[in-house]
């Protein structure tokens, strides 16, 4: 129990249990409200990668155990699983075959052709998760005006089943040129494969994601069939699980749009789950900042082996596609996220000139950094931070792990003899080192946004992110700082608070004239009943909100910006209010705009929202005055070794400010707080940070 | 005085600072060569315009190693907010073909110029002979567009509206033009701000020795992969197809020494500067950032952690003899100098590969072609202008792997577009996009497969251009026992009655109904074939990689029935021919070079080095011309006698006469 808050002990209604689970590389992370009460419990508990699931049941008892919460009172129960990405970063997925097009057979494997690495002659691209000869050339084709020049041939689909079935595939991904533009070539295909093998699965691009782009189509298309059979056999087990403990409420799974789809949905739309880990912690910082007030923020959560960040603007997540799931872009709508491959366990080395470096290199979750005492011999970033001062004053991670600091000593002074420097200096060093990576990938993505970061709110979180967070932020010559209250269970709690969500789309690829009005007005209507339609197939009996935005362009460019549309533009054929609301939308990403333009409308997207419930978190007034530290500990910052103020963080109530240099430490994660930082505790108890000139 | 515990993080704020000005470009540039190609760069440059930081995202990977001291030096009197700019080669060598126009920004601090932000945009036309400015035929810089010396485009802030003036009305897409050179400017202000945030972290007098550190340190990285590498001398050569139209081979030669944590690179020997546009302009800079492109690759191969800067040409002496194709003299067309770029990096390649045979892989396909559609609309009735697919083809054998299929090595930043917007926007039709099976070098390790591309076309007299098209005679070499690649062509309806071969002529044009099929060539493979496991060659035959024969002819792996025949294989294998030399150049260049042996090109050379560089070309193609049947130095002379009984008004000096003795 880590609220400030005790339930009312008149409080006579049967308890109300909202529930978010969300799953990372060592924890899974538990973050609860009783509804009636305001009462909020979180939990970490470490993963149990032989036997996915059971950490659940794990965490459910703990949380039983310590904070009386009663399986049968739980009805909101929001999940967010890594089975999915795992299942392709591992590359265990299911075996399968592609039906393509005859002559098209390589589009999977040369992608979109660029390499990531420019500079390298060994750059390379991922091998593809089917294989050449698992793909067969249908003989087959669609103009791009969806005339049918040759219909499927269904004796080399007839021949094609026979080969797949005997080389062991599972299932069958069938993606033909401009399906975007008509689905009947793949349907019929797809209805001769469930006659001939009714025991293979399938999935055809335009089911999918229907969009143009015959390789993004075909790749978001196979990593969904790739996961399918072990997400909806880890999806059943998990509805059995929570059945045979009592709970009542059906799960519910965060997805990479930053929303929530049943579970049902899950074990099809596999794909839309790959990403809800990154999207649902930014989804839960949004949420957070809301609440506080605040409207631009950057998020900063830094893990043991990445930092991911992502801007939330006017209080809202961003989206974009391409998104990164190991080596394979994903083009559905996701919650943008940035990331680099530094973080707590990333480890720092000497080269041959004698210059200290970071990464990429890791020491992962395990053995993970020395001072975890779990094997690990590489001097870390947690090490640094170890060997300056900041952390080893409390237990970490819910008393899961012990901190030892005298290992972390012990490799960091071995790089301080290869540079002939104290082991302090060098520790620092390795932290200054580790946040210009980070400042590098921060450049990039303010930069391709256009944005002005010292407008911006630093949100840390994560189990890394309050370490590093206010460093990064003041080399980033950022304001604020914020910190909830409770930074570990972020991406949990974004789950919790997470509204339904689904995400539809319909090609067009027109010039935005009079013409094609008519064919935006019939796509919206379908898209509009397919989006109510969606919200009624997932239980949800409240007022919908759809969402409609296009993918507009210049004609002669190549790629596209997402505008929001009002939909009366689309009901009352207003071609003017379009045409200007893709003008403002490109003069306000790209600085520019050509009132003369050709405009293409490229796709027309729209959004289902069905809102979650309205969850009232506890709020407490503030009551002005300086906080109290538990003891002084001796730290090395700003160059030298200095006696500063330990804070528990369960011990600031609202109203309370200190200064740094200053550590708070608390059961999920530590802060470091420099010199020249104001501190000061809000009613939600959220920790704002601010910096002198 | 700048403590190097710190290098990295300066090192990563000078990225990172290079980072955004490279993303804010590409944000708000106009043109699709900015936002689609990439074709532009952005960089931090020392006090004496040495670049120091560059980004590793975006942008062209041509000039992290660019000095732009000569540019800067030949304007006076910088003011803060000055901007200077040139898109021509031969005043300062620092542009090297027309539509790159190059910028630079003078960073004040306290009253004096401490660095500078520098950039370039590849403008899609400068005007002149052909629209977009390049064109192979062209033969001389004044037909490739206008050309700007080094002068100031921005005077404290205000655009030089003269200037912006006669642009506007001297090129075909003068908003292109403008809007990417305001996006640039942008860029460039982005940059000083970060640079003077970065003096604000870090101090100016350590900024400034930090920034020569940076330097110090990639000059520190480059010695040290020259030291790991065997002193010696090592000679290689290869060729581009076609010089000019009348399309004889272009021979780029290098002599590579290393001698300690140094090389020289001694071009001498390559060809005289052309009547076409293939010409690299350099003006004789030992250390121009074009020459060392493919010194860039190797360093950053062999250690990913290089800094790239201009740090690392130190070590790097090149020697180009004025009037070669490496170092042309005014008036010389260079628009085209990418086609020969990429043989400068295969001849690179390939000295190292002797040097260090087991760290580097066998040639890349070399082939970057760029093909473009202009053809009508049925529908509109409108002409449409379109960029199809790049077509290029795969990466070498490396030491261990495959080189990859499709694109690879030195061509991995280009892009492909997707066939559905394609077809949705130009009314062509696709027929084939994909991988080519045999076509890459067989090896112990395979050479990446060639691209094929194929598509119909609907409307008559439809022009296809497909620019940088090579190696449709002289193939992709492999090394230590590996197989060269297959070689590249052009078709025009494949397979039908009027099936025509057009080699490597780089323009089509096709009538209603016609289909053209591009290939590339694919990469070199790496080590001896039988020494591929047949499990391996196996599975190539089930993606379609390799042919069942060509699993026997190549990789004596025989296979009867999907399953490997072990008898069988055993006794092709042990039926194993020597190879001879570091290299397997195909038969084409071997029976090319039987007549056109070394001493043959020694003595063309030691002939066309003793005339006027205007006379050079001209005498080149007429001893070609009378080289039917002749061949060796003799063969050359005689060739060369002809000539001058041709043109008695040969200019002949001693040396000519002395040549004929030798």
């Amino acid at each position: 129990m880590d609220g400030a808050f005790t339930p009312d002990a008149n409080e006579k209604r049967p308890a109300d249990w909202k529930i978010g689970v969300d799953i990372g590389g060592t924890f899974m992370d538990f973050c609860a409200l009783e509804a009636n009460s305001g009462r909020v419990a979180s939990l970490k508990v470490l993963t149990t990668p032989d036997d996915p699931g059971a950490e659940l049941m794990t965490g459910l008892s703990l949380l039983a155990e310590r904070e009386g919460l009663e399986p049968e009172a739980v009805n909101r129960f929001v999940h967010g699983t890594t089975v999915g990405i795992n299942t392709i970063i591992q590359r265990k997925g299911a075996s399968l075959a592609l039906f393509t097009n005859a002559g098209f057979e390589d589009v999977v494997e040369m992608a979109r052709l660029r390499m990531p690495e420019m500079y390298s002659l060994f750059c390379a691209r991922p091998d593809p998760l089917i294989t050449r000869d698992m793909i067969f050339g249908i003989p087959a084709r669609l103009r791009s005006d969806g005339t049918e020049t040759q219909a499927p041939d269904m004796a080399a689909v007839a021949a094609a089943v026979d080969v797949a079935r005997a080389k062991g595939a599972e299932g069958i991904i069938i993606s033909f040129l401009h399906a975007w533009r008509d689905a009947r070539q793949e349907a019929a295909v797809k209805a001769e494969i469930a006659r001939l093998a009714p025991e293979l699965f399938t999935f055809t691009s335009a089911e999918v994601w229907p969009v143009i782009r015959e390789y993004e189509r075909s790749s978001t298309t196979i990593m969904n069939g790739y996961v399918h059979p072990r997400v909806a056999g880890y999806l059943t087990a998990l509805e059995s699980r929570l059945a045979n403990h009592k709970v009542p409420a059906r799960p519910m799974l965060t997805k990479s749009n930053g929303g929530l789809m049943n579970a049902a949905e899950g074990k099809r739309s596999c794909v839309n789950m790959l990403l809800s880990g990154t999207a649902s912690g930014v989804i839960g910082a949004a949420w957070l900042a809301r609440q506080a007030g605040e409207e631009k923020i950057l998020t900063l959560d830094i893990g043991g082996t990445s930092a991911d960040f992502a801007l939330i603007i006017d209080g809202e997540a961003q989206f974009g596609t391409g998104e990164l799931i190991g080596e394979f872009p994903l083009y559905i709508p996701s919650v943008s996220v940035s990331s680099i491959g530094v973080g707590g366990g990333s480890i720092a080395s000497v080269d041959s000139q004698g210059v200290l470096r970071v990464g990429p290199e890791s020491a992962g979750s395990i053995p993970g950094p020395a001072c975890y005492g779990r094997g690990g011999t590489e001097a870390t970033v947690t090490d640094a931070m170890a060997v300056c001062g900041w952390l080893g004053h409390s237990q970490m991670a819910y008393g899961q792990l012990q901190m030892e600091v005298d290992l972390a000593r012990e490799v960091i002074s071995r790089l301080a003899a290869k540079l002939g420097r104290s082991t302090e200096e060098t520790a620092q060093a390795i932290l200054d080192v580790a946040i210009s990576e980070m400042f590098v990938e921060v450049e990039k993505l303010s930069s391709r946004a256009g944005v002005d970061l010292r407008d911006f709110t630093l949100m840390p979180f994560g189990g890394g992110g309050p370490m590093l967070g206010v460093f990064l932020a003041k080399e980033l010559g950022m304001a604020r700082v914020m910190a909830s209250r409770r930074p570990g269970v972020v991406s949990a709690l974004g789950g919790l608070v997470a509204d339904l969500r689904g995400d539809f789309i319909r090609t067009i690829f027109e010039p935005l004239e009079p013409a094609t009005l008519a064919a935006l007005g019939a796509a919206y209507d379908d898209l509009a009943s397919e989006g109510r339609d969606w919200l009624v197939s997932q239980g949800h009996d409240g007022p919908a909100e759809l969402r409609i935005t296009a993918d507009m362009r210049y004609a002669g460019q190549s790629y596209e910006i997402e505008v929001a549309l009002n939909v009366a533009w689309l009901t009352e054929k207003n071609l003017t209010a379009i045409a200007q609301a893709f003008h403002d939308t490109h003069d306000r990403i790209y600085d520019f705009h050509d009132p003369e333009g050709l405009i293409e409308v490229v796709n027309l997207r729209l959004a289902a929202i069905g809102a979650g419930p309205a969850l009232k978190f506890p709020e407490a007034a503030e009551v002005e005055g300086a906080a109290t530290p538990l003891r002084e500990v001796r730290v090395f910052t700003g160059g030298r070794l200095q006696d500063i103020g330990l804070y528990r963080r369960q011990d600031l109530a609202p109203g309370g400010i200190f200064d740094g240099p200053a550590v708070v430490a608390q059961e999920d994660t530590t802060f470091a707080i420099p010199a020249g930082t104001r501190a000061s505790v809000d009613r939600h108890l959220n920790l704002h940070l601010t910096f002198a000139e | 005085m700048f403590d190097r515990m710190n290098l990295q993080v300066l090192a990563n704020h000078a990225r990172g600072a290079a980072e955004n000005m490279a993303h804010t470009l590409h944000r708000t540039a106009h043109s699709a060569f900015v936002k689609e190609t990439e074709d532009f760069t952005v960089m931090l440059l020392n006090r004496k315009g040495e670049t120091f930081a560059v980004p590793m995202d975006l942008g062209a990977t041509w000039y992290p190693g660019l000095t732009f001291g000569r540019a800067i030096e030949m304007i006076e009197d910088y003011k803060p907010g000055d901007v200077g700019f040139t898109n021509d080669a031969y005043s300062s060598y620092v542009a090297t073909h027309t539509p790159d126009t190059v910028l630079w920004r003078p960073v004040f601090y306290d009253g004096e110029i401490i660095a500078w932000t520098g950039g370039h945009i590849h403008n899609t036309d400068m005007g002149g002979a052909v629209p977009a400015s390049l064109s192979r035929a062209l033969t001389e810089i004044h037909q490739e567009g206008l050309r700007f010396p080094p002068m100031k485009l921005v005077n404290e802030g205000v655009f030089d509206e003269h200037l912006m003036r006669i642009m506007s009305i001297n090129v075909r897409k003068p908003d292109l033009n403008v809007g990417d050179l305001k996006a640039l400017v942008g860029a460039l202000i982005t940059g000083e701000r970060k640079i003077l945030a970065m003096i604000e972290k870090f101090g100016k007098d350590a900024f400034l020795d930090g920034v020569e550190a940076l330097l110090d340190h990639s000059e520190a990285q480059a010695r040290d992969v020259l030291a790991s590498i065997p002193d010696g001398t090592w000679d290689f050569s290869d060729y581009a197809d076609e010089d000019s139209t009348e399309a004889n081979p272009v021979r780029l030669k290098l002599k590579l020494t290393v001698k300690g944590d140094e090389a020289i690179l001694d071009f001498t020997g390559s060809d005289p500067q052309l009547a076409s546009s293939l010409n690299v302009p350099t003006g004789g800079d030992p250390r121009h950032s074009v020459l060392l492109v493919g010194i860039y690759y190797i360093l950053y191969t062999l250690n990913p952690k290089l800094l790239l800067n201009v740090g690392m040409t130190r070590p790097f002496t090149c020697i180009t003899p004025e009037g070669s194709v490496l170092n042309p003299v005014h008036p010389a067309a260079i628009g085209m100098r990418s086609l020969t770029c990429a043989r400068l990096r295969s001849v690179i390649f390939g000295a190292f590969s002797q040097a260090i045979p087991e760290r580097l892989p066998a040639a890349p396909a070399g082939n970057n072609c760029i093909v473009n559609v202009m053809t009508t609309d049925e529908r509109t009735k409108r002409t449409v202008i379109a960029a199809v697919n790049p077509v290029v083809g795969g990466g070498g054998g490396m030491p261990h792997r495959d080189g990859t299929n499709g694109s690879g090595a030195d061509a991995a930043y280009l892009k492909n577009t997707p066939i559905e917007i394609t077809e949705t926007e130009t009314p062509v039709e696709f027929v084939r996009y994909g991988l080519a099976k045999d076509s890459g070098g067989a090896g112990r390790w395979r050479g990446g497969l060639a691209t094929e591309m194929a598509f119909r076309v609907f409307a008559p007299d439809s022009r296809i251009t497909a620019r940088n098209r090579d190696r449709s005679f002289f193939r992709p070499w492999g090394v230590l026992g590996g197989k060269a690649a297959g070689l590249s062509d052009m078709v025009v309806n494949p397979g039908t009655d009027d099936e025509r071969h057009l080699g490597n002529i780089d323009t089509a044009l096709l009538q209603p109904g016609d289909v053209l099929e591009i290939h590339s060539a694919g990469g070199g493979g790496r080590g001896h074939p039988f020494d591929r496991e047949p499990w391996r060659v196996l599975r190539d035959v089930e993606r379609q990689y390799v042919s069942v024969d060509a699993a026997e002819r190549e990789y004596g792996v025989v296979l009867r029935g999907g399953q490997i025949d072990e008898a069988a294989t055993a006794a092709r294998r042990a039926d194993r021919a020597m190879v001879e030399g570091h290299f397997d150049y195909g038969p084409e260049r071997t029976g090319y070079e039987a007549q056109w042996t070394p001493e043959a090109y020694d003595q063309l050379h030691c002939i066309l080095n003793s005339l006027p560089i205007h006379w050079r070309f001209f005498i080149k193609t007429e001893i070609f011309r009378r080289m039917e049947g002749r061949s060796g130095a003799a063969g050359v002379q005689e060739a060369f006698d002809a000539v001058c009984k041709r043109f008695p008004e040969v200019p002949r000096t001693d040396n000519t006469l002395k040549a004929a003795a030798e």
